[in-house]
């Protein structure tokens, strides 16, 4: 250490004497002595002081003062750049770990779109963080039955997330493709009744579409109602009920219905996310999908729900607030 | 000056009165501009958390020896709410443990007991070399 | 992005005015106002939306957590002026059939 000041002594008097830009390269090359030695910077200071008493003789009082209040301010902000720094290292490990967790989501909330004989199934899900708070789950028995659920936990982000895995872990369990839809959301209810806290909720729209009958029996639980398109008559038709979300009262006892597929109908199920047009009033957000839809019926249900998401997002300025999930199935 | 003085706090003026004290102390001991720097301002972030978190407490301030080497020691205790898990408070750097662990850096050692819902004692140590 | 509730009393009736918009972000700070209310059951809560702009899914849980600690307290609560969107938003998600929700006339709100 002395002979760090002894050196930095000669550094600035050079200097002193003489402003060139050989002196100051050598004063920054001096750095890297004082990070090895572990100076911290209100150290500089105090040998910077010395070195300057010592060099110039009847150094103001005042000066002297200045330099005990920079080291004194030194001290300090030393010590709020440190507090500073660990709360950024902290940021950094959650990020990471976010990361991990939201690969762990992925992995286990994967779903294989079914492609059955003389069905036509499209779907599309993105979250709008990391972890989705939407998720779609398939079941085909490679028979005569395929079940879709499609479902959105209240709130985005973790705890979404969470609850999600339960309704996966739920759904896997009890489902089999032929179930029938309000079995399905009886007992689901149940399940997430228990084991939420208030003010936690999962709506849950469940079909089962019979390939042998076309036919499609569906069920929904406080969910957005999905579209169903009669090509024939080529008219729309919302598939509404009003039975209750999941996760709100045990014993809730839901109904399921019938509709029979012809030729080019399709049937769109989405998450609020879809229908979420907040600071785009002038639209009615359900007819405008609905005619996006129409306008890209001739492409198949993958490329569907591709477009009607392209078409959403640049009509939102690619700013959509919510978890996005789309399925279309088209006969 | 006396070899041990004891300052209660409970007003942000004292947080000031305490660093004063230590300031004092530092340098009869004869601790140089840097150290004293460091020893008050350590004086003044114990002070603080005590003040922030605890409404209630004091900070010791004493002259130590130890095989034939000066120091200082500062004791700082209150009846807070303690923290529950020190090695938590001092790795997240949350709160009571965000100003702890900086802390730590302007002194030689630093021993914390805490216990939840009875207070927190945290004692420093500064040697001069 | 702001969310304010007002109260005041008539006997023994709380009525809660809100306004501005019920997301992601003003949601806890509206459940922390709601918990705030002291419960008991001499009195009815009647809550006005009318001025609620916009509310999502996540709005929706603040109030059915404020109504399950009602119901739980034997509490009246009521949810009244709600424009035509949130009403459609509490229709679908069968709420309305379990709360006493009562639309108002204005259909500027959206969901």
């Amino acid at each position: 250490m002395e002979q760090l000041k002894l050196d930095y002594k000669t550094i600035l008097s050079n200097y002193i004497h003489n402003q060139n830009e050989r002196n100051l390269y050598i004063g920054q090359n001096f750095i890297k002595r004082l990070i090895q030695k572990n100076v911290t910077p209100e150290e500089v200071i105090s040998i910077h002081k010395q070195a300057l008493e010592d060099i110039i003789e009847d150094l103001p009082e005042y000066t002297i003062h200045a330099y005990d209040f920079l080291i004194e301010v030194m001290v300090h902000f030393g010590l709020k750049l440190k507090e500073h720094q660990s709360l950024l290292m902290k940021q950094e490990e959650l990020r990471i770990e976010m990361e991990v967790a939201a690969k762990i989501q992925n992995t286990l909330l994967e779903t294989t779109i079914p492609n059955p004989e003389g069905l036509d199934i499209g779907m599309i899900s993105v979250p709008l963080r990391k972890m989705n708070g939407d998720y779609v789950h398939f079941m085909h028995d490679h028979k005569r039955f395929l079940s879709i659920a499609v479902t959105d936990v209240v709130g985005k982000g973790v705890p979404a997330a969470l609850c999600m895995s339960m309704v996966k872990y739920g759904l896997d369990t009890l489902e089999y493709a032929n179930s029938n839809p309000s079995y399905v959301l009886e007992v689901l209810n149940q399940l997430i009744e228990k084991s939420v806290d208030d003010g936690m909720f999962v709506s849950m729209c469940y079909g089962r579409y019979d390939l042998e009958k076309d036919i499609f029996t569906w069920s929904s639980a406080g969910h957005e109602p999905p579209l169903y398109y009669h090509s024939r008559e080529n008219a729309y038709y919302d598939l509404e009920s009003k039975e209750l979300l999941l996760g709100i009262l045990p014993d809730v006892k839901y109904s399921q219905k019938d509709i029979k597929l012809n030729d080019n109908d399709f049937i769109i199920l989405m998450t609020d996310g879809v229908t979420d047009f907040r600071n785009r009033e002038e639209f009615d957000p359900r007819q405008y999908i609905k005619e996006l839809a129409l306008s890209c019926r001739h492409l198949n249900a993958q490329e569907m729900c591709d477009n009607i998401h392209k078409q959403l997002q640049v009509l939102h300025n690619y700013k959509l607030e919510d978890d996005f999930t789309i399925v279309i199935i088209k006969k | 000056m006396a070899e041990k003085v004891t300052v209660e706090i409970v007003t942000e003026l004292d947080i000031v009165t305490a660093r004063k004290l230590g300031r004092k102390q530092a340098k009869q001991i004869g601790f140089n501009k840097v150290d004293q720097a460091r020893i008050t301002t350590a004086i003044g972030e114990l002070a603080k958390n005590i003040f922030q978190y605890a409404c209630e407490g004091k900070i010791i301030i004493e002259r130590i020896n130890k095989e034939g080497k000066k120091g200082v020691s500062i004791t700082s205790i209150d009846q807070g709410p303690g923290i529950a898990d020190v090695q938590k408070a001092l790795e997240d750097g949350e709160s009571y443990g965000a100003g702890l662990s900086s802390v730590k850096r302007l002194v030689d050692s630093m021993h914390i007991f805490s216990e939840e819902g009875k207070g927190t004692t945290v004692k420093v140590e500064k040697w001069l070399r | 992005m702001d969310i304010n509730i007002q109260f005041r009393e008539e006997g023994n009736l709380l009525l809660g005015l809100i306004e501005g918009e019920i997301d992601t972000f003003t949601a806890p700070i509206l459940r922390e106002e709601l918990e705030k209310i002291e419960l008991s059951n001499e009195i009815s809560v009647e809550l006005d939306l009318s001025k609620v702009s916009y509310m999502d899914s996540t709005g929706l849980g603040v109030f059915v957590a404020f109504y399950k600690r009602a119901t739980k307290e034997d509490v009246n609560l009521k949810l009244v002026n709600l424009s035509t969107r949130l009403t459609r938003l509490f229709e679908i998600t069968g709420l309305s059939e379990l709360m006493d929700i009562e639309r108002g006339g204005i259909g500027h709100a959206s969901i």
